[in-house]
C-alpha cells in the first residue's frame, strides 16, 4: 500500500468519523443534558459531563409527562396495529402476488397510490368520519387509521417477497394437494419470513413514531411522542427534564434497532439495492 | 425530518414496479398467474380498511374544499375560491415558497454530500462499515419529535451551538433571538435539522450503490486517462442512477409534508417565518375554524406531490434513457 | 407509469367514487341550545351516580387549588365525580370545537371568551345559555354587568356582549406593571404616574444597565400585552371596546392614528433595547422565572404570575400602566377570567350548573385568591396583607374597575386575530413591519371578518 492511498484512507475515516460524530452529538448532548440537576443556576453545555448524575430526572420526567399513560397507548396500539397490518398485508401481497384476476392491476395501483397521498389531504374528512364513528380519544382511532395507511406499503412489500419464491415451490404445494389458504401458510409465509420480520418491524417503528394522527385523534390518550410533544411545551425552562422525556420516549425504539438493526436496514435499502 | 421507511419503499416500489410493467406486459415471469376469484376475498380486508380511511376521505376533503364551512354550522358554497387562494393568500404563498428553501435542505445538500462522500468512500474497504451505518441510521431511526426537542435544545440561546460558538470567538454569530427564534435563522436551522436527519440515509443508501458499480467501469475510464473528476461524473452518478432517484423523489414528497419538526421547534414562528403547507392545514383546521380552506390545502398539497413525484420521475427517466 | 388502459381504469374508478361522495353540504343543520328551565331545588340533583367531565386550562397554583375544589364538591355530593381534564391553553383551543361538536364530550369547560372561541361554539349551539340557572342561583346580581357582557352572546351566536348569558366567573384578570423594588430604589425613582414618566423609567434603567422590561415573546401571546398597555393609553377606551365587541361591524378600523402611534412606540421600545435581549427566542415561563429572581426593573403581564412571585412578596409591586396625563383615569387590559360553560351534549346540566355555583363561591375565590386571581363579587372587599404584591394587583384591580377603565382582551375581536395579532406584533418586534405595516395588516382581518358578518 503505498503513501497515497493511505492518506485517502486515513482522510475517509476521518471523513466518516466526523459524519458520526455530527449524526451522533445530538442524541449524546440531549443524554447528558437530562442528567443535569434541575433548578436555577443549572445550564446544560452541551460539551461537559454533569456536575452530579441526577438520574431522578428521569423519575420526575416521566411522572410529570404523565409518560405512564402515553406509553400504555403507544404499545396498546402497537400491540394491534403491527399484527393487522403485516396478516392483511400478508393475505393480500399474496393474492397479487401469485394469482391473476380481473382489475388486480387497478386495485393494485390505487394501494401504491396510498403510498403518496399525504395524511394531510385526508385529515379533514377523516376527523369528522372517526367522530361520527364515536372513535374520538380511543385506541380504536389510532389502531385503525393506523393499519389503513400502513397496509399500502405492507402489500408491496409483500407482494414483492411472494414473487420472489420459485415457482416450483408452488407447483409443490399444489400436487401435494393444498389449496390456495394452505399454500400460503405452509409454503409461502415460512418462505417469505425474513420479509414479514422486516414489515414487522418497519409497521412497529411507524406506530411507535405516529405523531400527526395522535395529535389530532387523541386528547387524553396521549401516544409517546404526542406526550413529549406536550411535555415540552409546558416545561420549556427546564431542559434536564425535558431532555430526559425526549430520551425516554426514544429508548424503545433504540432498543428496537439495536435488536433488529439487520431487518431496520434492510428494510431501508433493499428495494434501492435490488435495482 | 421524517423519511419514513414505508415511503422509502414505496417509492423504490413504484420505481420497481414501474420498470416491471414497463416489460411486463410481454415478458410473463410471474409465478403461476393462475386465474381465481378468491383473490378478491385475500385483499378485501385489506382494500375495504384502505380504501375506508384514504380514499373515501379524499373524495370528502374534495367535497370540502368547496365549501366555506366553519367546521360546526352549515357551509356555504365556495367554489373553487378555496383553491383561488393559492394565488392570492399571502399565507399560502408564504408556505411554498418556505418549503421550496426547505428543499435545499431536505434534498439538494443531503444528495449532494451524499454523492460526494460516497465517491470518496468509494475507493477503499471501509472496516467496520456496519457500525458507522448504525450510527448515521440513528436521526431516522428515532422518534422525530425527540430529535426535534434535542435540536431545539442545540439552538437555545444558551445552547451547544450559541456556546460553542461565543467559545470560539464567533459570539457576534449568535442570533439576538436564539437560533430558532429570529427571523432570518428560523427556518435555515429547521433545514439544518432535516439535513442532518437526511443525510445518513443518502450516504449509506449510495455507499451500498457505489459497491454494485462493477470495478471494471472504473478501470476502464481509468484507461482512458479520466481524473477523479471526471470518474466521478462518468461513472459514480450514473451508476447511482436508481438511488439517486428514489432519494429525490422521497425527499421532496417528505419536504412538501413536513410538519412534526415546525409544530415541536417553532409553531410556524417567529411571525410566520416557519409556517408550511402542512402546519396551515393543521392550523385551519383546528385553530382559526377555516375548514374548506384546510381541506382546499390538503388537497393542492397531494396535487403538488403528486406532480413533483411524476416530475422528478419523468426528469430521472430520461436522464435512465440517455445513458 | 402503467399502461393507458390501466390509468384510464384508474381514472374511473376515482371519479366513480368521487360522483358518489361529493355534493352534499358539510356541516348538516345546527339546532340552537336552548336554555333549560330553572331548577326547582338549587345544587345536584340526587338521582344516582353522576360522572362530570370538566375540561380546564389552569396550571401552577390554580390548578392545585382547582383539584381541592373538585374533592370538596365530591365530598359534598357523593353521588357526583368529577373527571378533569387539563390541558394548556393553546391545547385546549385545538381541541374544544371539535371535540365538543361529537359525542362523549365535556359537561364543564372553561373556554376563553370572544370571537375566536365563545363565539364560534355559541354559533354552532354547542354551548347552553344561563340565564335561567343565573337567576335561580343569583348570579346576575354577584358580579358587576360588565362581567356577565364578555360572557354574553345573542343565540345565533352573531352579536357579541349582548344577549344570553353563556359562562359564568367571578375571577378576574388585569393587565399592568409589576416592578422590582429594589431596583426601582436603586434608580433613585418612584412609581411613575404618567405615560412619559414610564418612559423615562425605561431610559433610566437602561442607562444604568438593568433590563428596563423582563420580556420574552416565543409562546407569541406575551407581545399582545405589551401592545395592549399602550395602546390603553392612547386610543380612547370606548373605541377599543367597540372594535372588540365588533358592535359597529366595520366602521370602525384597527387603521387609526392613535394604534399607529402605539406600534411605533412599541418598536422604538424595542430598538431602544429596553426589552430584555434574545426575547424572541426565550420562553414566557423562563421571563417570570428571570423577573422573580430580579432581572429586570418591570414586567408587562397579567395578575397570573402573582403565584410564581408569592402572594405575600413585598419585594414586588404593581401599577396599572399610568395613563398619558397625570390624574387621568387608569385603563388597563383585563376583566373576566376565562369562564366556565356548559355543553348542550352534557346529560347533567344542572349537576353542571351547582359544579359553576361551587367554582364561582366565596368559598373558592377564597382559596383562588392568593393565585393572585382576583374576586369580582359585588360588595366583597378581599383581606390580602398590605404591602404585598397582591394587594397591589387586588387595588389596581379595583382602581380601574371603579373607573370603568376596563378593556377586553384584542385577540377576542376576530376568529383569527389572535394569529393576526401575535404574529403581525414578533414581526413590529423585530422591524419587519412599519408601525404603518402594522395597523394595515390587522385591520386587513378585521374588515375581512367584519365585512363577512351576517
Amino acid at each position: 500500500m503505498n503513501t497515497s492511498s493511505r492518506t485517502t484512507v486515513i482522510v475517509n475515516y476521518v471523513l466518516l468519523t466526523i459524519c458520526a460524530l455530527i449524526a451522533i452529538y445530538p442524541l449524546v448532548g440531549v443524554f447528558l443534558a437530562s442528567l443535569y440537576p434541575t433548578g436555577p443556576g443549572s445550564q446544560p453545555s452541551g460539551f461537559s459531563l454533569p456536575p452530579t448524575y441526577a438520574w431522578h430526572n428521569y423519575v420526575t420526567a416521566w411522572e410529570q409527562g404523565k409518560f405512564a399513560s402515553s406509553f400504555q397507548t403507544s404499545f396498546i396500539v402497537a400491540a394491534v396495529m403491527v399484527p393487522a397490518s403485516v396478516i392483511l398485508s400478508v393475505v393480500a401481497g399474496y393474492a397479487f402476488a401469485t394469482m391473476r384476476f380481473r382489475g388486480s392491476q387497478v386495485i393494485f395501483w390505487l394501494f401504491i397510490l396510498g403510498l403518496i397521498i399525504p395524511t394531510e389531504a385526508t385529515i379533514v374528512p377523516l376527523y369528522y368520519d372517526v367522530r361520527a364513528m364515536g372513535l374520538l380519544d380511543t385506541y380504536w382511532a389510532l389502531i385503525i387509521l393506523e393499519t389503513s395507511g400502513e397496509v399500502a406499503f405492507g402489500i408491496f412489500w409483500m407482494r414483492a417477497a411472494f414473487m420472489a419464491a420459485p415457482k416450483s415451490l408452488l407447483e409443490a404445494a399444489r400436487i401435494d394437494g393444498a389449496n390456495s389458504w394452505q399454500t400460503l401458510w405452509r409454503v409461502m409465509v415460512p418462505f417469505a419470513r425474513p420479509a414479514i420480520l422486516t414489515l414487522t418491524v418497519l409497521c412497529f417503528a411507524d406506530s411507535w413514531n405516529e405523531f400527526f394522527l395522535a395529535l389530532v385523534f387523541t386528547i387524553n390518550k396521549m401516544t409517546a411522542p404526542a406526550g413529549l410533544a406536550s411535555f415540552s411545551g409546558r416545561y420549556t425552562q427546564d431542559i434536564a427534564l425535558v431532555s430526559a422525556g425526549a430520551v425516554i420516549v426514544a429508548i424503545p425504539i433504540l432498543v428496537v434497532f439495536i435488536f433488529f438493526q439487520r431487518e431496520f436496514l434492510r428494510g431501508m435499502l433493499t428495494g434501492a439495492v435490488k435495482g | 425530518m421524517e423519511i419514513r421507511p414505508e415511503v422509502v419503499e414505496g417509492s423504490v416500489a413504484s420505481v420497481d414496479a414501474r420498470r416491471r410493467w414497463t416489460r411486463g406486459g410481454r415478458k410473463q415471469e410471474r409465478l403461476p398467474g393462475e386465474a381465481r376469484r378468491i383473490a378478491y376475498v385475500y385483499i378485501a380486508p385489506a382494500f375495504i380498511l384502505y380504501a375506508a380511511f384514504n380514499l373515501v376521505p379524499l373524495v370528502q376533503g374534495v367535497n370540502i374544499s368547496f365549501y366555506n364551512w366553519d367546521g360546526i354550522t352549515p357551509g356555504t358554497w365556495a367554489g373553487v375560491s378555496n383553491y383561488g387562494d393559492f394565488f392570492t393568500d399571502p399565507l399560502i404563498r408564504e408556505g411554498y415558497v418556505h418549503v421550496l428553501q426547505l428543499m435545499i435542505f431536505y434534498a439538494f445538500l443531503p444528495i449532494v454530500l451524499g454523492l460526494f462522500l460516497a465517491a470518496l468512500l468509494s475507493r477503499i474497504r471501509i472496516r467496520g462499515l456496519t457500525a458507522f451505518r448504525l450510527v448515521l441510521f440513528l436521526p431516522l431511526v428515532i422518534t422525530d419529535v425527540a430529535t426535534a426537542v434535542a435540536w431545539t435544545w442545540v439552538y437555545d440561546v444558551n445552547g451547544p451551538l450559541s456556546t460553542f460558538l461565543r467559545a470560539v470567538g464567533l459570539g457576534s454569530l449568535v442570533p439576538a433571538q436564539g437560533w430558532l427564534g429570529s427571523f432570518n435563522t428560523a427556518l435555515p436551522a429547521v433545514g439544518v435539522f432535516g439535513l442532518w436527519g437526511a443525510f445518513g440515509f443518502c450516504l449509506i443508501l449510495f455507499l451500498a450503490g457505489v459497491m454494485k458499480i462493477p470495478a471494471s467501469l472504473y478501470e476502464a475510464a481509468r484507461v482512458d486517462g479520466a481524473n477523479a473528476i471526471h470518474e466521478f461524473f462518468a461513472v459514480t452518478v450514473p451508476g447511482l442512477r436508481y438511488e439517486l432517484q428514489v432519494v429525490l423523489v422521497l425527499s421532496l414528497i417528505d419536504t412538501l409534508g413536513t410538519f412534526d419538526e415546525i409544530y415541536v421547534m417553532t409553531s410556524g414562528g417567529p411571525g410566520t417565518a416557519t409556517s408550511v403547507p402542512a402546519y396551515l392545514v393543521w392550523r385551519r383546521m383546528f385553530q382559526t375554524a377555516q375548514v374548506g380552506s384546510a381541506a382546499a390545502l390538503g388537497i393542492t398539497l397531494m396535487l403538488i406531490i403528486f406532480a413533483v413525484t411524476w416530475a422528478a420521475n419523468k426528469l430521472m427517466d430520461r436522464w435512465s434513457d440517455d445513458e | 407509469m402503467a399502461s393507458s388502459g390501466v390509468r384510464i381504469k384508474i381514472a374511473l374508478t376515482v371519479v366513480a367514487i368521487a360522483v358518489v361522495g361529493v355534493a352534499c353540504t358539510p356541516g348538516g343543520s345546527v339546532t340552537q341550545a336552548t336554555a333549560p328551565p330553572a331548577p326547582a331545588v338549587t345544587g345536584v340533583p340526587d338521582t344516582g351516580p353522576i360522572t362530570l367531565t370538566v375540561w380546564d386550562q389552569e396550571s401552577g397554583q390554580v390548578s392545585k387549588v382547582w383539584d381541592q375544589l373538585n374533592a370538596d364538591f365530591e365530598q359534598k355530593y357523593p353521588n357526583v365525580t368529577i373527571k378533569r381534564i387539563n390541558r394548556d391553553f393553546g391545547e385546549l383551543k385545538t381541541l374544544l370545537a371539535l371535540a365538543m361538536s361529537g359525542p362523549n364530550g365535556p359537561d364543564v369547560v372553561e373556554a376563553n371568551q370572544g370571537w375566536p372561541d365563545m363565539g364560534h361554539l355559541v354559533k354552532a349551539g354547542l354551548l347552553l345559555p344561563l340565564d335561567n340557572y343565573a337567576q335561580a342561583y343569583g348570579w346576575n346580581t354577584r358580579v358587576s354587568p360588565n362581567v356577565l357582557r364578555v360572557s354574553s352572546w345573542s343565540p345565533d351566536g352573531k352579536e357579541f356582549g349582548t344577549g344570553s348569558l353563556y359562562g359564568y366567573t367571578t375571577m378576574g384578570e388585569i393587565v399592568g406593571v409589576y416592578y422590582n423594588k429594589q431596583i426601582l430604589s436603586d434608580l433613585g425613582l418612584s412609581v411613575p404616574t404618567t405615560f412619559t414618566d414610564f418612559e423615562q423609567d425605561l431610559e433610566t434603567a437602561k442607562q444604568a444597565g438593568q433590563i428596563p422590561i423582563q420580556f420574552a415573546n416565543n409562546d407569541a401571546f406575551p407581545g399582545i400585552h405589551e401592545f395592549a398597555t399602550i395602546q390603553d393609553q392612547m386610543a380612547p377606551t370606548s373605541y377599543l371596546t367597540d372594535l372588540i365587541f365588533g358592535t359597529q361591524r366595520d366602521q370602525l378600523s384597527f387603521d387609526t392614528p392613535e394604534n399607529t402611534q402605539a406600534a411605533a412606540t412599541l418598536q422604538d421600545w424595542a430598538n431602544n433595547g429596553y426589552f430584555t435581549p434574545g426575547f424572541g427566542g426565550a420562553g414566557y415561563d423562563d421571563s417570570v422565572s428571570n423577573f422573580a429572581k430580579g432581572q429586570g426593573l418591570f414586567m408587562i403581564t397579567g395578575n397570573w404570575i402573582v403565584a410564581n412571585l408569592g402572594a405575600d412578596n413585598k419585594n414586588f409591586g404593581f401599577f396599572p400602566m399610568p395613563p398619558a396625563n397625570a390624574g387621568d383615569p387608569p385603563v388597563a387590559t383585563g376583566g373576566a377570567g376565562f369562564p366556565l360553560a356548559i355543553a348542550a351534549g352534557s346529560d347533567h346540566p344542572d349537576a353542571a350548573a351547582a359544579y359553576i355555583d361551587w367554582m364561582t363561591s366565596d368559598h373558592a375565590s377564597d382559596l383562588l385568591l392568593p393565585t393572585g386571581e382576583i374576586p369580582l363579587h359585588n360588595g366583597k372587599t378581599p383581606t390580602v396583607e398590605p404591602g404585598t404584591v397582591l394587594a397591589d394587583v387586588v387595588n389596581a384591580a379595583r382602581t380601574v374597575g371603579d373607573a370603568n377603565g376596563i378593556v377586553p382582551y384584542e385577540d377576542w375581536a376576530t376568529p383569527t386575530f389572535y394569529d393576526t395579532l401575535t404574529s403581525s406584533i414578533q414581526e413590529l418586534m423585530v422591524n419587519r413591519l412599519t408601525p404603518d405595516q402594522f395597523v394595515r395588516n390587522v385591520e386587513a382581518d378585521y374588515k375581512d371578518f367584519q365585512t363577512s358578518r351576517p
